[in-house]
């Protein structure tokens, strides 16, 4: 085997590595974390105060999108106060679960 | 007609205070400058990769928010912040009322929360 198709190889593994590194969220555990996040989000049309806006719509979003909010709101790269305060209390895979189970519930 | 003016004025104020919440947005023109979006946020804006999100049903006035602060800095994503720079108020308004407008797979929590059901 040539070095560049080893290279090719290792590559290719590392790749696979990555993907199946998140999306391994479990739903279950995911549903019974998001009851918290049902005061606002689980309210149509509920308004945030302060700038007004409405409460985004996340049943159904996809999943890699929650987890990169929720880690941005950890990191303090994305802010909204109530937000950030509750993206503290979860652990990474708290995240994966409510990631996993929210995107589960597209229509 | 003291009171009828007070009225007046109160209907006034409330039919202000809706149209302001109805967001003026055209669909029709939003499809139009919303082609770049398409790329990542699909043309039905149900975007496939994972990594973006589901733009089709959401809240038309939370996208509008969402891209101003993606404008003037507030949320930071490079890929966004290039994208928002070329929009003007009434781009962001037509653009999130033709997002908004589309069949969506969106929902909010109601009936999804343990003990529901």
């Amino acid at each position: 085997m040539t070095r560049l198709q080893l290279l090719g190889l290792a590559a290719a593994t590392a790749l696979f590595a990555a993907t199946s590194v998140h999306a391994e969220g479990d739903k279950a555990a995911g549903r019974k974390l998001i009851y918290t996040c049902a005061g606002c989000h689980g309210v149509p049309g509920y308004t945030n105060a302060y700038p007004q806006y409405p409460v985004p719509k996340i049943a159904g979003q996809n999943e890699q999108y929650i987890v990169n909010a929720l880690q941005g709101y950890q990191s303090g790269d994305r802010k909204h106060p109530t937000m950030d305060a509750q993206a503290q209390s979860l652990s990474a895979t708290d995240i994966q679960n409510i990631a996993a189970y929210l995107s589960s519930l597209a229509k | 007609m003291k009171r009828a003016i007070t009225l007046l004025s109160f209907g006034a104020i409330l039919a202000f205070a809706s149209t302001q919440l109805l967001a003026t947005g055209n669909a029709e023109n939003g499809k139009q400058k919303a082609a770049t979006c398409f790329a990542c946020h699909g043309v039905d804006g149900n975007s496939i990769d994972p990594q973006y999100p589901r733009l089709a049903g959401q809240y038309n006035l939370y996208l509008q928010r969402v891209l101003h602060e993606y404008k003037d800095g507030q949320r930071n994503n490079p890929i966004m912040k290039g994208m928002v720079a070329t929009l003007s108020d009434q781009d962001i308004e037509d653009v999130a009322t033709y997002f908004s407008g589309l069949p969506s797979k969106l929902d909010t929590l109601k009936g999804h929360i343990s003990g529901d059901k």
